[in-house]
């Protein structure tokens, strides 16, 4: 399981998250909205995952473990959360 | 189909022509204030036709198109050469949805929004400046909705472009609360800016689903001085370069001082305070100096060299079309009038024959028949060359498709090119115009691909930078000439040696018995190819030996001739006029002939049995009348294949008012083809009229009827 | 802050004068009229002026004809950029513009934003 609930309260992202993870991690956000999402094992993701993220704009804790994520998806992240 | 779509799709097309031209030559001179005015006129008048027809899609995307050239005219907006191309790129689909139109009937359901808007491309660039320098191209694609089910991740495919410089990703439409938001349904735009050249990020992004447009950006001003100069002051600063040139003694003082303090007003006026103390120096050197030279050289090197790759220069001759003195007829028609007169050919020919019979037989009338046979005959041989007359357009039809296409692959392989195209009011039959377009495409791209080599390496060789592609038609005698000429490095004859070797085109002692040009001719051979890489623009398996398969085809000829180092010329001799036969292929002991349709009466299945023999001929009673009956296999003296069916097939032919039969083994279908007839060794073979080449290259004999019935 | 700058608008239509004043004064310029040439030579002597409009078509002395006066005369007033304007938009016209000693041609009608952007750039202001 790439998306679960960890044990410090968080919604845990690790490892290679797919397509399929998109929904599941929608289903977290939309049960715990104010819990903070932590990336900071997430070796991939999948763009459904992503736009998850970016439709929800929850706290963020990176960085992201794999660099593309981190030069290139994290600023767009970053900028969506301050709208 | 309603008259007035049909009306609406001839209209469009021709808009759409003078729309292209005019924006390509706009393109080299964007103060061509008439030109601009005519092609508005174009799109505004393709959107007016869009709306009688009520085609929604096509209005909208052409009058986004007209908005660009409705403010390049008032002067608020500079046609950049993005602007043109994205001009360019509404009359492309608006193209598209033309051919659909036509051959469906109905309009096209999928509306694709034609962005003739650049704001996306200047808002990146805006937004990192940092790495302005290193931008080749800029891409925004935006996935289809339902890419994800494809099994698409268009992250990933943009983030792994080669040399990614800047991305940026946005929501096409505003994120829905997450309670109605579905996460597979992809919502991104995403736009990027890379070094690579648009080749390779057009082969990156290829399969994606989506749609995906792109930019190739020049680099900026090199020279620190012309950096972020705005068109206007380009243009203020070039016009003080002219008024410079019409300076006269009497009035140099005056024309140098104004001149040089409008050019320091303009860099001031655009924050340049330094570079304008500069030509304030150049001011006083030319009026001490008496001399122009110090301002103008001043002000000259303001204006940074001219943008790297497009220089796409047509010198179009020809005369305009004399609009007046025309009439659109349906192709069809003149086709249906071509075959009519083949038959009354026909008719003729019996007519004489039957004149001849009469003489024969010493009939009374055989004279008087035979001067009006004379008769007939000129006049039907007039009325022929004629109605082929009417077949016949002017090579500018395939032709001015050229311009645009140079163009496209000037930018796409950053090649500088110019292209000239000569005597395209050239005439040749509509057939041969037709098929000439996709020849001419694979020589052309051969030879901007191949032949014509990289900026770099022409600077090298002492070249001027922008290669030069010729085009040139003209008529000779009952042939049209073609010829396409670079000045590239030629065919490289080491590589082309190579290439036959390993591909056993050749043996090692046929090449060395070989001179150079009979090497060059090589290429032309069946499963050569020395594209070591099949670029997006040259080859999809069409080689040159299908090229000359189609012009050999219509029974013409095309070779090439090429200088090392300097370039190669490709050139086709092709027959002004064509006719077409129609004929039915039938087979014979293993082999397939063609016979003429209008000798053919009718095809029966008949048993066997039916067929009576009388001593060597044999014969068969069809609706109570005697047809003779002559094997096809036999007469051409092949060996009959025995056969052992109860039915077998019968042509029944007419010609000279005799009815026969052709024996044969299988009827195949009907074809149009162009008749060559026979010459050299072939032609004293009796009862054939001619040969024609198949789309697959395979020769077909066409039978001589009465010859075979004799 | 930069000295305000004066534009010497030489037309023979009041109206256009009255144009330009309105777009060039709500702009910061400093405006000043003339209905032809010979006026307009009268008011170059006796105020400063960083750039001049000229209409092609007047009475009495014509844009182009005014033009080649100035550039004759001293330094002072010779140097003065000038914007020639005319509903003309062939080849030839600009020919005889720039013989005449035009730094630059318009083609009428001049909408507000362009006619400041020229005005701007012409006479050093920033944009």
């Amino acid at each position: 399981m790439t998306i679960k609930i960890s044990a410090a309260g968080q919604i845990e992202l690790t490892g290679i998250c797919s397509s399929e993870e998109g929904e599941v991690l929608l289903q977290h956000l939309l049960a715990s909205p104010n819990m903070m999402v932590n990336w900071r094992g997430c070796e991939a993701a999948h763009t459904a995952v992503i736009q998850v993220l970016m439709a929800a704009r929850p706290r963020l804790l990176g960085p992201p473990a794999d660099i593309f994520l981190e030069k290139w998806v994290q600023p767009v992240l970053a900028a969506t959360m301050h709208t | 189909m309603n008259e007035f779509i049909t009306q609406f799709l001839i209209e469009s097309r021709e808009f759409v022509e003078q729309a292209t031209e005019g924006l390509l030559v706009l393109e080299q001179s964007p103060h061509d204030v008439e030109r601009l005015d005519s092609v508005f006129r174009a799109f505004h008048t393709l959107k007016g036709g869009a709306g009688i027809v009520e085609f929604t899609a096509m209005e909208q995307a052409v009058h986004a198109a007209e908005e660009i050239l409705s403010a390049a005219r008032s002067g608020k907006r500079a046609l950049t050469t993005a602007l043109v191309g994205d001009c360019l790129a509404c009359l492309d689909q608006v193209v598209q949805w033309l051919d659909i139109l036509e051959q469906t009937g109905e309009f096209p359901s999928s509306v694709a929004k034609a962005k003739a808007d650049e704001s996306w491309l200047a808002a990146i660039l805006e937004a990192n400046p940092g790495v302005r320098p290193r931008v080749t191209t800029a891409m925004q694609f935006i996935p289809d909705a339902d890419c994800f089910y494809q099994g698409e991740d268009p992250i990933a495919r943009v983030t792994a472009l080669p040399a990614l410089l800047a991305l940026d990703i946005q929501p096409v439409a505003a994120w829905p609360s997450l309670n109605d938001f579905d996460p597979y349904k992809c919502n991104l735009v995403l736009t990027a800016l890379t070094a690579a050249s648009m080749s390779e990020v057009t082969a990156h992004m290829h399969g994606h689903s989506g749609t995906c447009e792109m930019r190739a950006i020049g680099p900026a001003q090199s020279t620190p001085q012309a950096l972020g100069l705005p068109s206007q002051a380009r243009d203020i600063l070039s016009a003080q370069l002219v008024l410079l040139g019409h300076a006269t003694a009497a009035n140099f003082a005056g024309f140098v001082a104004s001149a040089g303090m409008t050019a320091v007003n303009v860099l001031r006026s655009c924050a340049h305070a330094e570079t304008a103390a500069l030509v304030e120096q150049s001011i006083g050197q030319s009026l001490t100096g008496n001399s122009t030279e110090p301002l103008r050289n001043a002000i000259a090197q303001l204006l940074s060299p001219s943008p790297p790759t497009l220089s796409v220069a047509t010198a179009v001759s020809g005369k305009p079309d004399a609009a007046a003195q025309t009439l659109r007829i349906d192709a069809r028609r003149v086709d249906a009038l071509v075959r009519l007169t083949g038959e009354l050919t026909v008719a003729k020919n019996a007519a004489g024959h039957v004149a001849k019979l009469a003489q024969e037989q010493g009939n009374a009338l055989a004279g008087v028949l035979k001067e009006r046979q004379v008769v007939l005959d000129r006049l039907v041989a007039e009325l022929q060359e004629s109605v082929l007359g009417m077949r016949v357009l002017p090579l500018r039809t395939v032709l001015q498709r050229f311009p645009r296409v140079v163009r496209e692959m000037s930018v796409s392989l950053g090649k500088p090119l110019a292209l000239e195209i000569e005597g395209d009011d050239t005439e040749a039959d509509k057939a041969i115009v037709e098929m000439l377009f996709e020849p001419l495409l694979h020589i052309v791209r051969n030879a901007v691909d191949h032949g014509i080599e990289s900026p770099g390496e022409r600077a090298a060789r002492g070249k001027p930078a922008t290669a030069k592609i010729r085009i040139r038609a003209a008529r000779q005698a009952d042939q049209v000439i073609i010829e396409i000429s670079d000045d590239g490095g030629g065919i490289d004859l080491a590589r082309v040696r190579e290439v036959a070797r390993t591909r056993g085109v050749a043996t090692e002692e046929e090449l060395r018995e070989m001179s150079d040009a009979d090497i060059v001719d090589l290429v032309f051979a069946a499963g050569f190819s020395t594209a070591a890489k099949v670029t997006e623009l040259s080859g999809r398996g069409v080689g040159m030996d299908a090229v000359r398969t189609a012009v050999e085809r219509i029974g013409g000829r095309v070779s090439i001739e090429s200088r090392a180092g300097l370039g190669a010329t490709v050139r086709f001799s092709l027959p002004f006029s064509v006719m077409m036969t129609q004929v039915m292929t039938v087979e014979a002991s293993g082999q397939m002939f063609g016979v003429p349709l209008d000798a053919i009466v009718e095809t029966v299945s008949v048993p066997r049995a039916a067929i009576s023999g009388i001593g060597a001929a044999h014969a068969i009673v069809l609706r109570n009348r005697t047809v003779p009956v002559v094997d096809l296999s036999n007469v051409l003296g092949l060996r009959e294949t025995m056969r052992d069916e109860t039915n077998t097939t019968l042509v029944i032919t007419a010609f000279a008012g005799q009815v026969g039969g052709l024996r044969v083994d299988r009827i195949g279908e009907r074809l149009e083809v162009i008749l060559k007839p026979l010459d050299g060794l072939l032609s004293g073979m009796p009862g054939i009229t001619g040969t024609t080449l198949l789309g697959d290259g395979r020769v077909l004999l066409v039978l001589d009827i009465g010859e075979l019935l004799q | 802050m930069d000295p305000q700058k004066t534009i010497l608008v030489i037309d023979d239509a009041s109206l256009v004068r009255l144009y330009y004043r309105r777009t060039l004064e709500a702009a910061g310029f400093q405006v000043e009229e003339a209905m032809n040439g010979l006026e307009a030579l009268e008011k170059l002597l006796t105020s400063p002026v960083h750039l001049m409009i000229v209409d092609v078509n007047m009475p009495q002395m014509d844009g182009l004809t005014f033009l080649q006066a100035v550039r004759q005369k001293d330094r002072a007033l010779a140097s003065i950029p000038a914007l020639v304007t005319s509903t003309e938009a062939a080849e030839t016209d600009f020919e005889a513009a720039r013989a005449a000693g035009a730094n630059y041609y318009l083609v009428k009608p001049i909408d507000q934003p362009r006619l400041l952007e020229f005005a701007r750039m012409l006479c050093g202001v920033p944009r």
